[in-house]
């Protein structure tokens, strides 16, 4: 077995496993925090890059299927302060871009703290939900 | 004489490094995290920025005939109350009551109109999005100025004074056939004049400003008791949590537990109402009147959420001017701003909706700790109001 070979059986082995190793690679030019679930791996970034305070603000998305997985049929994205127990005052819209890509808009973080951002991907009647947290000072 | 005058001396050399320490009193120890809190305040005045929801925004012209709108009493259904009827500059463009008296008593407190320009939401319930769209509610509202847009129309087009004003601000004559649009007009020039109602620098800016340059002297000229009831603010009273930024205001809603009946049988339900007035609004900046053809001012608007929790909420005020703003909250439930402080030091969470703000606690300030953050609320006025009344209101168009 040549190395090439080799690699080929590991790519094909890592996609089978669906999730960890095996996730796919979001095409978000210029990159952002990758989020992992276990048919789904997304990738988001802020615009503008450091999120405001008290300021509307959009998010990049990529989105990509693990090997065998359904192209997700929806995408939303929510935030929440868990501490405080309350979300945004804002209910983002998605938007379907080209290539895997999303565009979020309308989000807003009112209130300083730990924001706790949701993004809920949907298809075949499951949901795959990845969260993350960001300090908002 | 003699003996008298040196006595004198002697108490005031006596006094002198007393007052030295009282006047370059020092700078509490603030940490670094404080620091970049107490930063956050600022800087003030914000960079101001034309509307572009409103084409006469920042137009000499129209902030000239919005000034001559604003003390129009013959706006009014009655012709009897204006604009600034309730909205008196030498009130810092407030009534000093507990609720509004336009036609009838309201069930509000009447905002006062400094800083106006970087609002996102107007009104307590938050239920206009743009300052014009604001100006145009209380003329149509029965309980306040109680007119119609015919009436506002028919005024502009008829009177010669306010006509000449019109064609100045607006380019155009004043023979506009429809009368809404016009009433529109009148509400984008109110709102050009309002938006040069902006707070000068406190004592507060001062400091924050000398903190920033590393002036330990300058930031020293900031009085202990102040500085103390900064520390207090930023930290264990939580305030700047939702008083935040150089307006000390997130301008968004929150339920504190004041009561929200008004009368004995009924509710003021506010933001909810708000949104739901704001949604059904002709005037809101998804409509037709917003001269930003790309609306991008209508973010908030297309994205804003209606939920149960909105109800009983009301939008939080900014705290500049704060000593002249009284009674506070949104229906006037406190007479002083030591009632106010009082009320969230020994706040009763049992009050507060059970999905309401979960960072409500009482935080129980001894008597020093009440008085210093009085006296740090205090130092986010601006006394010196410099508005006089003839800025506006003489016949200055032919």
């Amino acid at each position: 077995m040549n190395a090439r070979s080799f690699a080929g059986l590991a790519a094909g082995l890592m996609a089978a496993c669906g999730t960890g190793a095996a996730a796919c690679v979001p095409d978000l030019p210029g990159g952002g925090r990758k989020l992992e679930s276990a048919r789904y791996t997304l990738m988001y970034r802020a615009l503008p890059e450091k999120i405001p305070m008290g300021r509307h603000f959009s998010l990049e998305l990529a989105v990509c299927a693990s090997a065998g997985a359904p192209l997700p049929e929806s995408v939303s994205v929510d935030a929440r302060m868990p501490e405080h127990r309350h979300g945004m005052n804002y209910r983002a819209s998605v938007t379907r871009e080209a290539g895997g890509r999303y565009r979020a808009d309308g989000l807003m973080f009112h209130m300083p703290g730990r924001w706790e951002l949701v993004f809920d991907l949907r298809a075949a009647g499951r949901t795959d939900r990845m969260t993350h947290s960001e300090l908002i000072e | 004489m003699i003996r008298r005058l040196l006595h004198i001396v002697l108490i005031a050399a006596a006094a002198l490094p007393w007052w030295s320490r009282a006047h370059d009193g020092g700078v509490l120890d603030f940490t670094a995290d404080e620091l970049r809190r107490i930063q956050q305040h600022g800087p003030w005045p914000q960079a101001w920025s034309a509307d572009p929801s409103n084409r006469v925004s920042g137009k000499p012209a129209a902030i000239d005939f919005g000034a001559q709108l604003f003390f129009e009493p013959r706006v009014s259904g009655s012709g009897t109350l204006a604009c600034g009827s309730c909205h008196v500059p030498e009130r810092d463009w407030s009534d000093g009551l507990a609720r509004g008296v336009g036609m009838q008593t309201l069930d509000r407190n009447t905002p006062n109109l400094v800083n106006v320009r970087y609002h996102r939401w107007y009104g307590w319930d938050g239920a206009a999005d743009s300052l014009w769209a604001q100006s145009i509610r209380p003329i149509l509202n029965a309980k306040e100025l109680a007119s119609t847009p015919q009436r506002v129309a028919d005024l502009v087009r008829k009177d010669a004074e306010l006509a000449c004003h019109y064609a100045r601000a607006f380019d155009r004559t004043a023979a506009v056939p429809d009368d809404e649009a016009l009433l529109v007009d009148v509400g984008k020039a109110l709102a050009a004049f309002q938006e040069t109602i902006v707070a000068a620098r406190t004592r507060f800016d001062e400091f924050r400003d000398a903190l920033a340059r590393g002036d330990r002297a300058g930031a020293a000229r900031y009085s202990i008791p102040a500085q103390r009831g900064l520390r207090i603010f930023i930290g264990k009273g939580n305030c700047s949590t939702c008083h935040t930024g150089p307006r000390f205001t997130n301008g968004e809603f929150h339920d504190t537990g004041i009561p929200y009946f008004a009368g004995t049988a009924r509710v003021d339900p506010g933001r909810y109402e708000g949104i739901r007035q704001l949604r059904e609004s002709r005037f809101n900046l998804l409509g037709r009147y917003n001269d930003d053809p790309a609306r991008t001012t209508a973010v908030a608007t297309r994205h804003v959420d209606l939920g149960h929790r909105n109800f009983g909420e009301f939008k939080v005020p900014s705290l500049r001017n704060a000593a002249l703003t009284g009674p506070y909250m949104h229906n006037g439930h406190f007479g002083t701003l030591r009632e106010v402080v009082r009320y969230y030091s020994e706040i009763d969470v049992d009050r507060l909706h059970a999905d309401g703000e979960q960072i409500l606690k009482p935080f129980t300030l001894s008597a020093r700790e009440t008085d210093d953050l009085i006296v740090f609320l205090e130092s986010l006025t601006d006394f010196r109001t410099d508005w006089r009344r003839s800025k506006g209101g003489e016949p200055t168009c032919r």
